[in-house]
């Protein structure tokens, strides 16, 4: 009779198992759907990263590249967004570019999804949510919140030990994280061959500036930064200047010889590309984050650090306000701009020249959503 | 609904439904993960459920393979015919005996940074040599699960500080020395500790009354090829990576379980396997139920809350947090533990060796594999020793737990005296 009724408890909890995996089947689909991006008039060409690195072609890594000017010669630079898809500001920010800039001399390249399969998953016990709306003059467009890794779906199992193409010792998972991957390897596995690709664009597109938009942790020392190879110190440090006079406030960071594998030293070392890594402060990735809620990841209002702020444990300020995701993604764009007028100063004969390119002090002020296109737009 | 209010209400739930109503510990914590997300307006979250399953996929795959590897070992004879070479080489030297089955519990947990590895593997040979040579059923386990978490914490591999170094952005270079430091008075004390009263320097004759049955006689050294597989494919995957193939640890224990078949005793695998299966269910339940409980716990505000409030202490406050919430918070998972407490915490001691501070923090970390309901290495300790009651082993823990506590916050003290000498 026992072992009937054991055999029934289980048998029903079998039930419940499925029931809950079938029901919540159509949340994790959905995460694999793809955003549409509006391109502005100024796009010249629409490519893939697996024109560039044949081995990406129909795996789960493949992703747009969006290639604006290059009629007229000048300085070559790419724009990488969504390397880790939980930082809204860095995918935002690439969007805004691809969907407002026109380049009449030189040429930019913007890959927003850099780790495209980041984008279609979450991570376990991260508890976040699937994604967030900003509104736009003609209605709400919907963003997806990732996964800083790859998805395990696409790359698994991660190894004991992770040692990456450049020799650097890292957990298991960090296999699956695309900013310690580079210079990525051919044959390697699916991370690894995306960070490969990056370099054949950086290589084969004879980019001159390379900059890899990120956010970091509120309490994490490399915030609000500009973390640069040494091939770029002339470039950050002329940039920090004048960021300042505009009223940003950045560290600046000498990429460590030390840690490898990630974009700010290996793009310098093996493409000797200026490379530059922007960080700005999202709470909503951090570990001291309060409930996952919309106001989280666009407001940037948490209570928990703005307690954290008052015991001193973050290394930028912090209060009711928050920080909000216009603020950051106006100090990518206001750091980007004055990194290619710097640019322009410094190698004049390699002049680069952006059109439409929304300023920090108008989505300040009007917010992201006006440099959005409105989610119908053919 | 405050955060602190949702989180006592999970408690409250999983300890009515798992003290009060007897339900099984796994389906408290899905139950009580439920009754959160319900209390926090996030609804039935079923996804979110379902997404925190999976936080420790990996964790069960390792679980389950190790398992069959053990029961393969068991029934094809391997394990006595290991344990008779054992007590043939130690029953007159009763130092050497539990220095060397130290090193051997540590081995596993060293080169794959996992307690449950060692204690599933290297755990269950010497378990039946310590009992024969006197030491108690739960002394032994005890014994087998301090040196799993040991050998996780030991040098070359330790995970928990790669996961930590991994939120700092600080590489896994320079860690051997003060890793040793914290472990080699620790394995050397802990071993003496549990051991040296209860082992007896035994006569050739009474070695041979307990002498299990050996059948390298029958079988030759093909016996001994299942454990020569794992532990060289355990090995040469952090030792040479890229000549010795990666292939993860659960097919490196389907490999032996597979060989096993062929290497020893004839044996029923299926009856094997679901005896395995059946023995780590409950764990297994546990994993799956903590991973629900704390996918609800962040997704309503409360991890992020107990977090906050632990790096809010005063100073001198800070390092009561650590000593009692990273151990804690190990009943979750250690390498949680090192993820969500340990980064914050190197981050506020930011003015000392990271080294020195990362490499204290995963042996205060570590002591979460002993925190129920998870425990992982005194649950499979007390299944390897035969032991019903875990709580039993655990108590025998306690001892030198407390002593790798006070080492590790030692270091953590007197970091920036360490860091002038080293």
């Amino acid at each position: 009779m026992k072992c009937l009724k054991d055999r029934l408890i289980s048998g029903l909890l079998l039930l419940l198992s499925l029931a809950l995996c079938f029901f919540s089947t159509q949340k994790f689909r959905e995460q694999h759907k793809k955003e549409t991006l509006f391109p502005s008039e100024g796009l010249a060409s629409r490519e893939m990263l697996s024109s560039y690195f044949p081995g990406l072609i129909d795996t789960p890594g493949d992703t747009e590249v969006y290639i604006y000017g290059g009629q007229n010669p000048g300085g070559n630079i790419l724009i990488l967004g969504g390397a880790h898809p939980n930082e809204p500001a860095g995918y935002v920010t690439a969007v805004i570019l691809i969907e407002n800039i026109q380049v009449s001399q030189g040429k930019i390249i913007v890959i927003p999804r850099a780790n495209n399969s980041g984008f279609t998953h979450s991570e376990p016990q991260e508890g976040n949510l699937r994604g967030y709306s900003l509104e736009t003059p003609g209605g709400k467009r919907f963003f997806r919140f990732g996964s800083r890794l790859t998805n395990p779906i696409h790359q698994w199992p991660d190894p004991t030990l992770y040692i990456n193409p450049s020799g650097q010792k890292l957990s298991g998972q960090e296999s699956r994280n695309l900013n310690r991957c580079y210079p990525g390897k051919p044959k390697g596995h699916l991370t690894e061959k995306i960070a490969f690709a990056i370099m054949e664009i950086i290589k084969k597109e004879k980019i001159d500036l390379a900059i890899d938009l990120h956010e970091a942790a509120p309490e994490y020392p490399v915030v609000n930064a500009i973390v640069f190879h040494e091939n770029s110190a002339e470039l950050a440090s002329y940039s920090l200047m004048e960021l300042q006079q505009i009223g940003f406030e950045f560290r600046l960071e000498l990429s460590p010889n030390n840690l490898r594998g990630l974009s700010h030293r290996e793009w310098g070392d093996h493409a000797q590309v200026m490379a530059i890594l922007l960080e700005t402060a999202n709470p909503s990735q951090g570990r001291l984050k309060g409930k996952s809620s919309l106001s989280l990841i666009i407001e940037g209002k948490d209570r928990n650090y703005s307690k954290a702020a008052k015991f001193g444990l973050l290394f930028v300020p912090f209060d009711s306000e928050g920080i909000p995701v216009k603020l950051r993604v106006a100090r990518h764009l206001a750091a980007i701009k004055i990194l290619l007028s710097s640019f322009n100063e410094l190698n004049p004969e390699k002049r680069i020249e952006v059109n439409h390119m929304p300023s920090s002090s108008q989505v300040k002020l009007k917010g992201i959503g006006q440099f959005l296109c409105p989610p119908y737009r053919k | 609904m405050s955060e602190a209010a949702i989180f006592l209400f999970m408690i409250a739930t999983f300890a009515l439904l798992a003290m009060v109503l007897k339900l099984p510990i796994g389906v408290s914590l899905v139950f009580s993960a439920l009754a959160g997300s319900l209390l926090g307006g996030e609804g039935a979250a079923l996804h979110h459920l379902v997404e925190g399953s999976f936080g420790y996929f990996d964790t069960i795959l390792i679980i389950v393979t190790a398992m069959i590897f053990m029961k393969v070992l068991q029934e094809s004879g391997i394990l006595d015919t290991v344990t008779a070479l054992l007590l043939k080489s130690f029953y007159r030297r009763k130092v050497a005996l539990l220095l060397t089955v130290m090193a051997l519990v540590m081995f596993p947990g060293m080169i794959t940074g996992s307690s449950t590895t060692a204690v599933l593997s290297t755990g269950a040979l010497v378990a039946p040599v310590l009992m024969k040579m006197g030491l108690s059923r739960v002394k032994t386990g005890a014994l087998i699960a301090m040196g799993a978490i040991l050998g996780m914490i030991a040098p070359p591999v330790n995970i928990l500080v790669m996961i930590m170094g991994g939120g700092v952005d600080m590489p896994y270079v320079g860690f051997t020395f003060p890793l040793l430091i914290i472990v080699i008075p620790l394995a050397v004390s802990t071993s003496l500790w549990l051991g040296y009263k209860n082992i007896k320097i035994i006569e050739y004759n009474q070695m041979k009354e307990v002498l299990p049955e050996s059948f390298f006689k029958n079988y030759g050294f093909r016996l001994y090829l299942p454990l020569i597989i794992v532990i060289g494919l355990l090995l040469g995957q952090s030792l040479m990576p890229g000549i010795i193939p990666d292939i993860g640890i659960p097919a490196i224990f389907l490999l032996g379980s597979f060989l096993g078949i062929f290497c020893g005793k004839p044996l029923n695998i299926l009856k094997t396997t679901q005896k395995a299966i059946e023995e780590s269910m409950p764990i297994l339940c546990i994993l799956v139920g903590v991973g629900m409980f704390i996918q609800i716990m962040t997704l309503t505000g409360a991890r992020g809350w107990i977090v906050t409030s632990f790096l809010s202490f005063p100073p001198l406050l800070l390092y009561l947090g650590i000593a009692t919430s990273m151990p804690l918070f190990g009943a979750v998972s250690a390498f949680g533990s090192a993820s969500i407490l340990g980064v914050p915490f190197i981050l506020a001691m930011i003015d000392k060796n990271a080294i020195l501070t990362s490499s204290a923090l995963s042996a205060v970390a570590g002591l979460g594999d002993l925190m129920p309901p998870t425990a992982l290495a005194g649950i499979f300790a007390a299944q390897v020793v035969g032991e019903a009651n875990y709580f039993r082993v655990l108590r025998f823990c306690l001892m030198p737990a407390l002593f790798e506590l006070v080492i590790g916050m030692a270091v953590l003290l007197f970091a920036p005296l360490l860091d002038k000498l080293i």
